[in-house]
């Protein structure tokens, strides 16, 4: 069993300690901004709370395409957006597969499967990393 | 690390750890529930914009009934709230003091902050709305 405090002497145990109380922060607060943009450029009157949140999330165009707005473009699509969406979901993806990382240590004992285990948590961060990418970016062939 | 212990579920289950193992429990559940809903829900987008598989409808239709979102909303809460308040006693060490009164505190914020919405969406979902 870990306990809540990082093992001292590594440190990129500590590092990323330090990164999962800082991104939940953080997460939070970039999801509360962008809804209180949404509300400021007329989402108060254009969609419902549920298109809110999911905008303030993950703020990409799609999120509220099936919404009262009339145009998604400029407000809701720009590279500014997408620069944003894509840093929340870097900082959500690390802070969610670092996660799943510590509960795999401390229910796989044995160390090639532990090895396995941590290698398919990586090849399924890279995979969501790439999907998101391919999302925000639309980079569809 | 591992010790070699053997400990059933039923006697786990009666370990004495109380409120706080209970948080503990729930942290760990509630992020794996929200790494599992975020997931489902890049992959539903990744092959629907991809591929534009039948895939995305179903992952789609699953994550989106009632009972799935109503569990969603409370993995996020919960993860949410006592993810700030594990911040708080690691930033100010002093507060660990009052570490049940700070969980306390955290139910009384989560109990109506998510009971509400969820009785909402269940009355509606029981009545054959969305």
């Amino acid at each position: 069993m870990r306990s809540r405090y990082p093992d001292s002497g590594s440190t990129l145990e500590y590092t990323l300690w330090i990164f999962t109380r800082l991104s939940g922060v953080l997460m939070l607060l970039l999801g509360a901004f962008a809804v209180v943009y949404n509300n400021l450029v007329g989402g108060r009157t254009l969609m419902d709370i549920a298109a809110q949140y999911r905008w303030g999330f993950f703020p990409t165009y799609w999120h509220v395409q099936n919404t009262n707005v009339p145009d998604v473009f400029p407000n809701w699509s720009n590279s500014f957006w997408q620069i944003y969406a894509l840093l929340l979901f870097l900082v959500a993806a690390i802070h969610g597969f670092n996660g799943l990382r510590i509960v795999v240590e401390d229910y796989v004992h044995r160390p090639y499967l532990l090895l396995f285990a941590k290698g398919m948590v990586a090849v399924l961060f890279l995979f969501t990393l790439f999907a998101g990418a391919v999302i925000i970016f639309e980079l569809f062939v | 690390m591992y010790r070699g212990r053997h400990v059933g579920y039923l006697e786990g289950s009666r370990y004495k750890g109380s409120t706080h193992m209970l948080a503990w429990a729930l942290h760990r559940i509630t992020g794996l529930g929200i790494l599992i809903f975020v997931g489902a829900h890049v992959i539903a987008a990744f092959f629907l914009n991809a591929i534009g598989d039948n895939i995305s409808t179903t992952i789609t239709t699953v994550y989106e009934s009632t009972p799935v979102q109503i569990f969603i909303y409370f993995c996020v809460l919960y993860h949410a709230l006592n993810g700030l308040r594990l911040i708080v006693e690691d930033l100010w060490p002093p507060l660990l003091q009052y570490h049940r009164e700070l969980l306390w505190f955290q139910w009384l914020v989560f109990l109506p902050v998510f009971g509400l919405p969820a009785f909402l969406m269940l009355m509606s979902y029981l009545s054959g709305g969305a």
